[in-house]
């Protein structure tokens, strides 16, 4: 009977359906016996719009673990590090370390790419109470009381490009044109330095947010130019970062001093923009010349596993595996609780400096420091211990 | 009905009855395991299972969504993320602000969608096919923007909700929103309203001349398609307790839902389940599995799907007869069914139709001039005249279709000038179309009780249609898909639906052109019949003069939409103006 | 002045916007197959665009009769052997080729991440600005423009003055009506299908002058693309010309004085201000 046997195919063919998912589960949630290797989770966003700085990431966890193995591991115990790519959309990124915590069961955890991700998955870390290093991560109202779980690995955003305006202001520079994307992170920085600049007495010329994808940057190029600000300072990622410098060259526009936060520091930026990087500034939280332990060879082992120097978010990442591997041989355990106590309490040293939080997690001990690209090269600024020469203005555009 | 026949029919009705009682356990006993499967993974599920459940879940509730005004409307959305995004909204700051409970500020925000759902219906509706599409696209883009701006919802920042985290309340909440998709899919898929809604995505403009009040139902429509994924959002708001204004509107969102629609079969009862749940898992396997091809098998799957598996993963039941939509308020057997009761005439009639006056302008073209025209009971009149006399802007002016620049149209005296196109076909003003404009993918018998069952209870209406079937002589294949008919039947079915509307007026356009002459006895036959049937006047606009001279009471002639003549034919045929406009100046 | 260098950054802006609209117009306007796959094939031209100036040193705008035979040349691949099978099967063949197409943006992601990455690239070419009285005419833009308004003039004359171009509109008129004129409609899409895409790779080797691309922008293109035919009227030549140039003007305007969040959603505010103000221009259906 033609009725019956609709109904009855259609229901039986649902209930397959999702039994099929069921058999899936089963058999991806594989046990891990004891002796079996140390697995450290993490997403990071490896497609999506965020994926440029994201790699660099991954790159520098995964050296990380490698670096650990050829140490011998942690606890006698191999380390593995099992990342998915959460696409950089926090809605993936939830679905994967619930994954990642429940289903692969992973003994530690390490958080994703970018301050937007992290927030989405602050809750799921908190849940499960795990304690979580957040290399990808800079806004500082992520490590509150209500986040136990969550420990800053970077400079906190209010940090980026911090010593630009004291730097331009001591040179009589008063105008500040300020641009930021609508997005965690760029807008805690664009309030940081907002706030600097009323606070150093400068005058906020020009002030916008945008959203991506931009079509083009050219009005708010020559916005910023009809108020002649001798400031330009970008809250930016990378595909901005490139939009509002070639933007504003087309407009025929070189502030005194330009500044661009996420983005310059990439290899890909000075190919992408030639002579025009020339005398960006920008930020880095660890240089090459850093005089901290195993940072040489770090910059040599990079190089030579993946073909290419490495950039602060490397280094993050890479930290970020040499505090949880500190804390783990430390403690003696995977317990998280000690394991975040011991984060908490201790000064860990790492390639990016010394790494120490407050009780909520934030961090203390990274700071952004100040680079300029100077003839198609990035040389460090600040402190003045380490820099490898003088901010040059102005910038020319060429 | 031969002893033979009745056998038949009663072995047929037997068998029926049977079916529809096995059919019913089995439906019990299939969501009796549904139900289990879903506890059970409630009950022993990891987080991640029920997380990644609940996601599915999700992606049921939005897919059934959107096969309410897409799939069954015809109405296709790029946009019904506003909704999830408004209901995620919603949420939040109800439970933020308002200290609501989390279940209540969800059916909140799905009441809350479905009713800007209403009130942005009217307007996005009037607009068609991709047009509609990239308006509802724009839509979702323009509230991003206004909630990455709005500090009260946490500008672009986005909100924190207190952790919820997938606890077993959010999966059975989810749950329960796919059940009411399904529900509210197979009340689309089964009821007289569905028909509506179907008959707007097969052709709207005859769905209007056959009394369907399009626009209420499309709104309607619109407004249960934007309150799942309204209450969706909230519930996916609430489980992330976290909220920012890229992630409310994305737009992958909406192509991800329409895709599995497409996938499991668009407008159909179990095309958006099976679709979001195979797509899903499909996904999800490959990002985990294959991470650095996911995207393109992805890709080669929906590829494959469209071109080997035409109408989806239910299409491919279809084939072999399973998961067939059933024909809607089609009884088990045709009755013989009963004519329709013939109003009584009374003494004070007014005239059936009466014209006055008509003008109507196209951007400075005059296409009907002062058109004045009067029916009475039982007369049947033909409008003759050459190409672009303004025959047929007459009719579309006289059905709704056309709005008048001057004059007005009384029915049986009263004033329908104003009134919308579908009251005028239920007040009982018929018309066909030159173009049989048959709903293909729809049966012969929902084409025809389209029409009937406007304003009859609903077994009047299943009578009066059987009725309509026998005298029409579809009866034979009344469960036919009307796109499959051949030509001669199809302008039968024409013919069929505008005696399904119980009409006191029939207006016929050209119902005869390009027939053979016997093919055409057949149709002179039928309008001759139609007072038996009730009609109580009839308008022909005809072409071939020959073949109304003798069916026609009165002939109006139309030259440049202006009436140049009225009178009975044979006077009409002799009036030298008449030659004149109709065969050009003698030479 | 300032409005003056506003309209001149607007114009620039709107040419590039005429070329990326006017290949989708072709393929969508016309022909009513809804390409999802268009900002796919803009980007994959663009990306190999970057790889070949950044290898070989030269100028990215020795790509663009390449990109457009070789992309045109697969386009057509596309439309014989996976559309048009559709449009001879389906009866809703929007919705048909919109899944098809969907799944293609897919594979071309991919393709285009797999290849080159997943970064924001752009070519350091063309970076500095002509000055004329006073004005600054992008660089990149301007040659961009230049050629954008070439190709489209070229795709106009085709389509209005030539036997193949006029044989397109017609069967895209009305189908039946050009076969029996003998036109063989399935060839004309073919030859449509594929100089569609082909302007849509040309589109891209012009963007990455002037933008920086990822695979992931792809949709983003295709989104913009959509909504300046949709303003300037489903397989209207003339008309999108108008919409790109409009719209330019307008997110320039838009951009200077209200910022970039007006800048963003401006062509959707556009459109959805023309379908509610002048909803008879959008009444019929394509």
């Amino acid at each position: 009977m033609r009725v019956s046997r609709s109904r009855l195919g259609a229901l039986g063919s649902a209930v397959l359906s999702i039994l099929a998912g069921g058999v899936v589960f089963a058999a991806a949630s594989a046990a891990h016996a004891a002796g079996a290797p140390i697995v450290v989770g993490a997403t990071v966003s490896e497609t999506g719009p965020l994926a440029a700085d994201a790699v660099f990431q991954l790159k520098g966890e995964a050296l990380g673990v490698a670096v650990a193995n050829a140490h011998g591991g942690w606890l006698g115990r191999k380390v593995l590090l099992k990342y998915y790519d959460d696409k950089s959309s926090p809605g993936t990124a939830v679905r994967l370390y619930q994954r990642l915590i429940t289903e692969d069961k992973v003994n530690l955890l390490l958080g994703p790419y970018s301050s937007l991700v992290t927030i989405g998955i602050a809750p799921l870390i908190n849940k499960y109470k795990m304690a979580t290093i957040e290399p990808g991560a800079s806004v500082p109202t992520i490590y509150v009381k209500g986040n136990k779980w969550n420990i800053q690995g970077i400079a906190s955003s209010t940090t980026y490009l911090k010593q630009l305006l004291p730097l331009a202001h001591k040179a009589g520079a008063n105008k500040v044109a300020l641009v930021g994307l609508e997005s965690a992170f760029t807008l805690a920085c664009l309030d940081a330095r907002v706030a600097q600049a009323k606070q150093l007495g400068m005058k906020v010329v020009y002030r916008t947010t945008y959203a991506l994808p931009m079509p083009d940057f050219s009005p708010i190029a020559l916005a910023i130019k009809n108020a002649h600000p001798d400031v330009v300072l970008g809250c930016t990622y990378y595909p901005d970062a490139v939009g509002i410098a070639r933007a504003l060259h087309q407009q025929g526009f070189a502030p005194k001093y330009f500044g661009e936060t996420v983005g310059p520091v990439e290899p890909a930026f000075i190919k992408a923009l030639g002579p025009l990087a020339n005398r960006i500034l920008s930020n880095t939280s660890w240089w090459h010349n850093y005089k901290t332990p195993g940072n040489k060879a770090f910059i040599a082992a990079f190089t030579k596993k993946f073909g290419i120097a490495p950039d602060y978010h490397a280094a993050v990442g890479y930290s970020g595996i040499e505090v949880l591997g500190a804390a783990v041989k430390a403690t003696h355990s995977l317990n998280q609780a000690k394991l975040r106590a011991y984060i908490l309490s201790h000064t860990v040293p790492t390639i990016q400096g010394p790494f120490k939080v407050s009780r909520y997690g934030l961090m203390l001990g990274a700071s952004q420091e100040m680079v300029q690209i100077q003839n198609g090269v990035l040389k460090l600024m600040t402190p003045p211990s380490l820099a490898e020469g003088k901010v040059l203005v102005p910038y020319t555009g060429s | 009905m031969t002893a033979e026949e009745k056998t038949d029919a009663l072995a047929r009705a037997a068998a029926r009855f049977r079916g529809a009682h096995k059919s019913r356990i089995a439906a019990v006993a299939a969501g009796l395991a549904a139900a289990l499967l879903l506890a059970l993974i409630a009950l022993t599920g990891s987080g991640y299972t029920l997380q990644f459940s609940t996601d599915i879940l999700a992606a049921v509730t939005l897919a059934y969504g959107w096969n309410l005004i897409s799939g069954f409307t015809g109405y296709l959305s790029f946009g019904q993320v506003s909704f999830y995004g408004i209901g995620a909204y919603a949420t939040s700051i109800l439970v933020l602000r308002a200290g609501m409970p989390w279940y209540f500020a969800v059916c909140c925000a799905g009441l809350l969608g479905a009713l800007a759902a209403l009130v942005l219906g009217p307007i996005m509706l009037r607009l068609r096919g991709i047009l509609f599409a990239l308006g509802m696209l724009g839509l979702a883009r323009i509230l991003e923007v206004v909630f990455n701006n709005w500090n009260y919802a946490g500008a672009s920042l986005g909100l924190s909700l207190p952790p919820a985290l997938t606890p077993v309340s959010v999966y059975a909440g989810m749950a329960l929103l796919a059940l009411l998709g399904f529900l509210l899919n197979a009340f689309f898929a089964h009821s007289g309203f569905g028909l509506d809604a179907m008959s707007l995505n097969e052709d709207e403009t005859a769905a209007v001349a056959l009394g369907v009040p399009a626009t209420r139902v499309k709104v309607i429509a619109f407004a249960l398609s934007a309150l799942l994924p309204a209450a969706a959002g909230g519930l996916v708001a609430w489980n992330r307790s976290y909220l920012d204004p890229s992630s409310a509107f994305d737009p992958t969102l909406d192509l991800e839902t329409i895709v599995f629609v497409l996938f499991g079969g668009v407008g159909t009862l179990w095309g958006p389940l099976f679709g979001a749940t195979v797509l899903m898992l499909v996904a999800e396997e490959f990002l985990v599995y294959l991470p650095h091809f996911e995207l393109a098998l992805y890709g080669l799957v929906v590829i494959a799907t469209v071109l080997a598996f035409p109408g989806g993963i239910v299409g491919i039941f279809n084939r072999f007869g399973y998961l067939r939509r059933p024909i809607i308020l089609a009884p088990a057997i045709l009755p013989a069914g009963e004519p329709p009761q013939k109003r009584p005439p009374r003494a004070d009639e007014a005239p059936v139709l009466e014209v006055k006056d008509l003008e109507v302008r196209f951007e400075g073209l005059t296409a009907l001039d002062g058109v004045s025209l009067a029916l009475k009971r039982g007369e049947t009149v033909a409008i003759i005249g050459a190409n672009g006399a303004g025959k047929t802007t007459l009719f579309n002016t006289i059905a709704g279709f056309v709005p008048p620049s001057r004059g007005e149209i009384r029915f049986f005296g009263r004033d329908v000038t104003r009134l919308p196109t579908f009251r005028r076909a239920q007040l009982g003003m018929a018309r066909s179309f030159q173009i049989p404009r048959s709903m293909p993918m729809l049966s012969v018998w929902e084409n025809v009780v389209l029409p009937a069952r406007h304003g009859k209870e609903r077994q009047r209406a299943v009578e009066h249609t059987a009725w309509v079937l026998h005298v029409s002589g579809l009866a034979p294949m009344w469960r036919d898909r009307a796109g499959r008919l051949p030509p001669g039947h199809q302008r039968q079915l024409e013919f069929a639906r505008v005696l399904a509307l119980a009409p006191e007026i029939a207006f016929l356009d050209e119902v005869m052109a390009g027939m053979t002459v016997e093919e055409r006895e057949v149709v002179r036959a039928a309008i001759r019949r139609l007072p038996e049937f009730g009609v109580a006047a009839v308008v022909l606009v005809e072409h071939v003069i020959s073949a109304v001279a003798d069916l026609a009471d009165r002939m109006v002639v139309l030259d440049f939409g202006r009436k140049i003549a009225e009178d009975t034919p044979q006077r009409v045929l002799r009036d030298p103006a008449v030659v004149r406009a109709y065969l050009g100046e003698p030479r | 002045m300032l409005l003056l260098q506003l309209l001149v950054n607007g114009i620039l802006l709107g040419g590039l916007y005429v070329l990326i609209a006017q290949s989708l117009n072709l393929i969508f306007g016309v022909m009513g197959i809804v390409n999802l796959a268009h900002g796919g094939f803009i980007v994959l031209a663009g990306l190999f665009t970057y790889w070949f100036a950044t290898t070989s040193g030269l100028s990215p705008l020795f790509v663009l009769p390449l990109a457009f035979v070789a992309m045109g040349l697969a386009g057509a691949l596309i439309e014989r052997f996976l559309v048009e099978p559709l449009m001879l099967r389906e009866r809703r063949a929007d919705l048909a080729s919109l899944m098809l197409t969907f799944g293609l943006s897919f594979v071309l992601v991919q393709l285009a991440l797999n290849l080159w990455g997943s970064d924001f690239v752009s070519v350091p070419y063309l970076q500095s600005s002509y000055r004329f009285r006073g004005l600054n005419f992008d660089a990149a833009l301007s040659i961009s423009g230049v050629f954008a308004a070439v190709i489209s003039a070229s795709l106009y004359v085709w389509l209005n003055y030539t036997l193949s171009g006029k044989s397109l509109l017609a069967a895209s008129q009305s189908p039946t009506g050009a076969l029996s004129c003998g036109i063989d409609v399935g060839r004309v899409r073919m030859v449509a299908f594929g100089i569609g895409v082909g302007l849509a790779a040309a589109a891209g080797v012009l963007v990455i002058v002037v933008l920086a691309l990822a695979p992931q922008s792809a949709n983003d293109f295709t989104l913009l693309a959509f909504v300046i035919i949709a303003l300037g009227g489903l397989g209207n030549y003339l008309g999108v010309v108008a919409a790109s140039l409009l719209l330019g003007l307008a997110q320039s305007v838009a951009g200077y004085f209200w910022g970039g969040n007006a800048e963003y959603v401006l062509p959707y505010l556009l459109l959805l201000l023309v379908m509610v103000a002048r909803p008879q221009r959008f009444r019929q259906s394509p």
